[in-house]
């Protein structure tokens, strides 16, 4: 087999190239305004490394979780709107099994009334059943996906809220406190869970075909049914998986806080979800997508956050500075600016080849 | 100045990645003057059109236009200065009427309001002109392919254009559309219109142009003055190669007593087509003729799956199958190019590797994925069998032309290794060098023992391959001949009278 040409011109014109790019200027201006915005300490009380680095990490943790389902439904030319809602009504499921007592006692303890691994397995699971009700009204029902799915948007914080009675629970059981400030090879426990799911579901699409038929319905879906792809079962499959993903989220969410909040977790997760997605450099129109893009694409976005917050720039500030820098990074991968850099890259290297 | 040509270009070069698309080609054009363009596909034509309207950048030559030196970068700059081109795909809105899209982006103006009035008027005069007499006012896809075609015309005509290009304007029209067509042809070329025709129909290269130029790998062969040449050197000259060689086809051979390999009885879906009943033995090619819409595609359809069939039975093999979508046609064995290949054949944006792989993918599933090296060795292999031009596997096949386009669908095909190939339409749209590969290689297979269902509008090609011939109408089967001692006019007079009794009366 040829191995691919190392070739500058295709780097130029690679969307993710630009992604890391400008994921290293934000990070160079940090860097020259606070040298010490890239030390990281060791803090043996908790055995964790801290930084500004690492803080990046692991808040960035549940929308890299989410965005990974979130990149398969726009390769197949979808979107998923509910995932924010399943945030919140996971992380109520869960409360509501921690604290299935709270009628009676009303003082938090480092105790579970239900078993521990229902705690965790109900909230997956009426996630992945949230996520095969979109893909059933998509598949089957011929809904357009963000109609469908704006369905669960608006009433996912509804159920979430009938689930616990509209009330707040709070917890203090200490192995749910490891999912989302525990810590494993010193780091936080949402780096780990970040890295384990990437792997998985870069594995899964990968190393099987399902990432290639996921395009192929994404590009052509008359042409794939007609060569055999089950469209309907890999729709069914993306959009239970983003769901189950955004109940991975919605744990690492309620267990940062210890608590649950029917009205503010995963406020505006979907928007910053799909915008890790399009930074990351796949097509809204579907087609070709790219996971490394994606989690690049989510950490620019928790960067640019950090960035605000640690400069000290007015918290009111923040969307605008938010749009800014993606206007910017979008504009950056846009056709006509890298079809010009890669010409430029091609002059370089034909100036190259005379030289040498 | 009657002499003077109104289009002239010289030493047009083009470099793509990895290969000379144009090199040093020179075409030249005069004033009310049809001039072909020809070449097999891949040749060089549609790139030397793209230069012209300013889509590819050239490397090397220089486009003189009335006289003067210009340089287009983009369509509309193109169009701007005269050039007007007509695709093979029709580029309107569907949802949009007749007149709007003839005029939609410089409707007139009256008071800084749209002038409704005016622009239903002008369409309808417009479309008269060309024999037209349509409600301008109805949407687009209300009329047939055809007249979307002639709107598309009207549409580049309309502007003060001096070049008009017709990208195989001619390949969803029936005879009379054609006449119509080439009428209208005439009429622009006499009042002075340079117009460039690129068609596959080497009758209609006859029946209308002056004079030819043919291309062959991107290199100039010559521009002849259509009186001067003959068919049979013209196409000698396109693809290189003497005719005869190529068109020197075999039908199959079929054992009186070979095995049954379809049969279909009563199969139907209603609202479709119904009361389906069909035979066909074991490495037999049998063709479908019928004109458009008489329910050949719809035929194929439902013995694929790809429209469910409600009623009657299909027996594969001698199995009975129950087939209620294409998967399950894939397990038992069949494929199905598709007649619509853009639409429902190429997944536009993946590699030819992927797509060759596709279908024998998706009947493993995807849990079983082929491994890359597979997947590359596969693909090597139907690269070199079909002669697909192409530099490597990993090139998207929406980049490749059409017949190699067709070539790979085949190939993704035969990867699956059917015993049933229903083929609609494999050589619309494609050169003879290709149409004439895609012809043998389908001999071949049946001889391999794989049977074929060959759908094709073209009579000469059906009559050439197939070892039956069941002709349609109206979605109902009306005849019924064999291959070897069968005329054109049988089957035409088969199709008119719409018996096969009527027709030997």
């Amino acid at each position: 087999m040829k191995k691919k040409q190392f070739n500058i011109s295709n780097i130029m014109q690679s969307k993710i190239t630009w992604a890391v790019v400008a994921e290293l200027l934000i990070l160079l201006v940090c860097f020259i305004i606070r040298p010490d915005f890239f030390s990281i300490k060791y803090q043996p009380a908790t055995g964790m490394l801290y930084g500004s680095l690492i803080d990046i990490l692991n808040r960035s943790a549940e929308i890299t979780i989410i965005a990974m389902g979130m990149t398969l439904v726009i390769a197949l030319a979808g979107t998923d709107l509910s995932v924010g809602s399943l945030v919140a009504l996971s992380g109520a499921l869960a409360l509501k099994f921690l604290r299935w007592d709270v009628l009676i006692y009303n003082t938090p303890g480092d105790y579970t009334v239900k078993p521990f691994i229902l705690v965790i397995l109900v909230p997956l699971a009426v996630c992945i059943l949230m996520g095969l009700f979109n893909g059933f009204m998509i598949s089957r029902i011929g809904m357009q996906p963000i109609i469908a799915t704006l369905i669960l948007m608006v009433c996912g914080r509804g159920i979430a809220q009938i689930v616990t009675n509209g009330k707040q629970f709070t917890t203090l059981y200490s192995p749910f406190r490891v999912i989302g400030q525990g810590s494993l090879f010193f780091l936080p426990m949402p780096i780990i869970i970040t890295i384990v799911v990437v792997a998985a579901v870069s594995l899964f699409v990968r190393k099987t075909a399902f990432g290639t038929m996921v395009e192929s319905v994404g590009i052509n879906p008359s042409a794939s049914r007609l060569s055999g792809i089950d469209s309907r079962k890999i729709i069914m499959i993306v959009f239970a998986l983003t769901a189950f993903l955004s109940g991975i989220a919605g744990l690492i969410t309620a267990s940062r806080v210890m608590s649950n909040d029917s009205n503010n977790f995963g406020i505006n997760f979907e928007m910053d979800a799909i915008l890790a997605v399009v930074i990351g450099g796949t097509n809204m129109a579907g087609g070709k997508f790219s996971l490394a893009g994606t989690v690049v694409g989510s950490i620019i976005i928790r960067t640019i956050i950090t960035f605000v917050y640690y400069f000290g720039i007015v918290s009111e500030a923040t969307m605008a500075f938010k749009a800014l820098i993606i206007i910017v990074v979008i504009v950056l991968q846009s056709e006509p600016v890298r079809a010009r850099m890669a010409k430029m890259g091609k002059k370089k290297v034909k100036g190259g080849v005379q030289h040498a | 100045m009657p002499d003077q040509n109104l289009l002239e270009m010289k030493g047009i070069e083009i470099q793509f990645p990895g290969v000379k698309a144009l090199d040093k080609v020179d075409f030249s054009m005069k004033k009310g003057e049809i001039h072909a363009l020809l070449g097999e596909n891949g040749a060089g034509k549609s790139t030397l059109i793209k230069c012209l309207t300013g889509v590819h950048h050239m490397d090397a030559g220089t486009i003189l236009f009335d006289g003067k030196e210009i340089h287009p970068t983009s369509p509309q700059d193109a169009f701007s200065m005269g050039i007007s081109t007509v695709y093979q795909e029709i580029n309107l809105c569907p949802n949009l009427t007749v007149a709007e899209n003839i005029f939609v982006g410089r409707q007139p103006m009256r008071r800084g309001v749209i002038n409704w009035k005016e622009i239903n008027r002008r369409a309808q005069e417009l479309m008269a002109r060309f024999h037209m007499d349509i409600d301008v006012t109805r949407p687009l896809n209300n009329y047939s392919t055809a007249i979307q075609q002639m709107v598309s015309i009207a549409r580049a005509v309309d502007i003060d254009a001096k070049i008009l290009i017709l990208d195989e304007p001619t390949s969803s029209l029936d005879d009379n559309e054609v006449k119509l067509l080439f009428d209208v042809m005439n009429e622009l070329k006499a009042e002075g219109m340079g117009i460039i025709f690129i068609t596959h129909f080497l009758d209609q290269v006859f029946a209308v142009s002056d004079r030819l130029t043919i291309l062959r790998n991107g290199t100039l062969v010559g521009t002849f003055d259509i009186h001067d040449i003959t068919k049979l050197k013209l196409v000698t000259w396109m693809i290189g190669k003497d005719m005869d060689v190529i068109f020197n086809l075999k039908r199959a051979t079929v054992d009186a007593d070979a095995p049954e390999m379809l049969k279909t009885e009563n199969l139907g879906a209603p609202g479709q087509i119904q009361n389906v009943n069909l035979s066909v033995k074991k490495g037999e090619l049998v063709g479908f003729a019928g004109l458009l819409g008489s329910g050949r595609t719809e035929t194929a359809e439902l013995i694929f799956g790809a429209v469910p069939a409600t009623e009657g039975t299909e027996v594969i093999n001698g199995k009975q199958v129950s087939i209620k979508k294409p998967l399950d046609a894939i397990g038992a064995k069949l494929a199905f190019c598709p007649e619509d290949r853009k639409r429902d054949g190429i997944i536009g944006d993946l590699s030819i590797r992927e797509n060759i792989a596709l279908a024998l993918q998706a009947k493993r599933g995807f849990m079983h994925p082929i491994s890359l090296q597979e997947q590359n060795e596969m693909a090597e292999k139907y690269i070199k069998m079909l002669s697909i031009a192409t530099p490597d596997a990993e090139k998207k096949i929406g980049e490749l032309s059409g017949g190699n386009q067709q070539k790979v669908i085949l190939a993704r095909w035969m990867a699956t290794q059917p015993d049933l190939l229903i083929l609609d339409e494999p050589t619309r749209g494609i050169d003879v060098g290709a149409k004439a590969e895609i012809q043998r290689l389908m001999l071949e297979m049946c001889n391999d023992g794989v049977s074929v269902i060959f759908i094709s509008s073209e009579l000469d090609e059906i009559i050439r391959c197939s070892n039956r011939i069941i002709v349609m109408r109206d979605g109902k089967k009306v005849g019924e001949v064999n291959g070897e001692d069968c005329t054109q006019q049988t089957i035409l007079s088969i199709i008119a009278e719409g018996t096969q009794e009527g027709a030997s009366a």
